[in-house]
């Protein structure tokens, strides 16, 4: 199944000033009639230093503008029409918000030119380094693309293993015979998946969090059943394994040489897969599939190194 | 593949006994079948009831259903009637 990210992900003004963390603490200063019409589309930031001195080629629409001590002191060394000049050059239309740090107060120029714009302008009290990373940290999470797959995410030796595959297949029975081997649920059925940086982070979406449904048992509560550690709120999905019908698997590598791969977001996750038939025990073959990954990572192959052993007996090269 | 939109036009929306009706129905066919809400990109199968539950449907919500395996016309008339017929829950027009 591929699923392609909807449109680009944004936040109002408002939204970000509402739900940003409590060490920035932003206030609005001006442009309060515009926080529910300028949104921000991207995680990175800019600060307005060399805008304000004439160069504004890169300002990008969407991004938070950061005034600082250096762009103040800039302005501070300007004469007042220096000061309204370095603003004007700006286009305006371009720039969604000010943040300014450190508590400083905006030259009284700049401040009318904000004003009659109507641009929200927050003001923090923390310190540009500071802000800049909380502000990068909260925006990468809020803005990071996301989809609701169709699996089961286990957190299994420290990695999140993506369980695929039809539905009635039995992933959900493999994953409560893994949870009593104590393993731990991130969750059942749909995975929230989120893009951030080159991770994918799974969790469960809030309502069906730390449940998982049985045929002919019901809905269970893994938490209530299985106690506090068999459940876990995210995981970074590391591996795949899809479970396949044994008639719709073409070929078998039997070696154990070929990984496919799964594509989320244009990230390549290994994957294995499966063939599903009576008298294979799945939570077995999952478990297994999972040492071998970690065996791999750390630069252990034992399919590798007994084709290498075979090819030395035989007295070739591979 | 076919492709379609479900309009829940019932008052409760898709609650948990509704969607226990979209699950048991959607578990009938060979096809694949998958609900998607666009508007907070879910994807949901219909054969799931955690899954579909996810979907947190309302009255109003319009989702759009992909069907595809060998009987996938007789899923999709299927599942449309059901969800035009509100689960079964609109008040007799007699």
């Amino acid at each position: 199944m591929r699923h392609n990210p909807s449109a680009k992900p944004r936040i109002t003004i408002r939204e970000f000033v509402e739900n940003a963390p409590k060490k920035l603490g932003p206030e609005v200063v001006l442009g309060a009639a515009n926080l529910d019409v300028n949104y921000i589309d991207s995680d990175r930031i800019q600060k307005l230093g060399l805008g304000l001195a004439g160069y504004t080629h890169y300002i990008h629409k969407g991004r938070l503008q950061i005034i600082g001590q250096s762009e103040t002191s800039y302005l501070r060394q300007l004469d007042a029409a220096g000061r309204e000049a370095a603003v004007r050059h700006l286009d305006l239309a371009k720039i969604c918000c000010v943040l300014v740090t450190k508590g400083l107060t905006i030259p009284r120029e700049i401040g009318s030119v904000l004003r009659s714009a109507s641009i929200p302008t927050l003001r923090t009290q923390a310190v540009s380094s500071t802000a800049i990373a909380e502000v990068s940290n909260f925006l990468q999470n809020t803005l990071a693309p996301s989809i609701t797959l169709h699996g089961v995410l286990l957190g299994m030796y420290g990695i999140g293993v993506l369980l695929l595959g039809e539905s009635g297949i039995g992933k959900s029975e493999c994953a409560l015979d893994l949870v009593t081997r104590g393993y731990r649920l991130i969750s059942d059925d749909s995975v929230v998946v989120k893009k951030i940086g080159d991770v994918l982070e799974g969790s469960s979406p809030a309502l069906t969090r730390g449940h998982l449904e049985i045929r002919g048992l019901g809905i269970l509560n893994i938490q209530d059943l299985f106690g506090v550690s068999a459940v876990g709120m995210s995981k970074n999905i590391d591996l795949c394994i899809e479970l396949r019908r044994w008639e719709k698997v073409k070929e078998i590598d039997r070696l154990g040489l070929e990984m496919e791969v799964e594509e989320i977001f244009g990230i390549h996750l290994p994957k294995f897969v499966l063939p599903v038939s009576s008298g294979r025990n799945l939570s077995t073959l999952v478990e297994t599939a999972v040492r071998i990954h970690l065996l791999k990572i750390a630069g252990h192959d034992a399919a590798r190194n007994l084709i290498e052993r075979h090819s030395r007996a035989i007295g070739g090269g591979e | 593949m076919r492709t379609g939109d479900l309009a829940i036009i019932n008052q409760l929306g898709l609650h948990a006994r509704a969607a226990a009706q979209v699950v048991r129905l959607a578990g009938e066919f060979d096809s694949s079948i998958l609900l998607v809400r666009e508007d907070k990109s879910v994807y949901a199968d219909a054969k799931s009831i955690l899954s579909v539950l996810t979907l947190a449907a309302s009255k109003g919500v319009v989702l759009r259903m992909e069907v595809e395996g060998p009987d996938e016309d007789h899923a999709f008339d299927a599942m449309t009637a059901l969800f035009a017929d509100g689960f079964g829950e609109m008040p007799s027009r007699r």
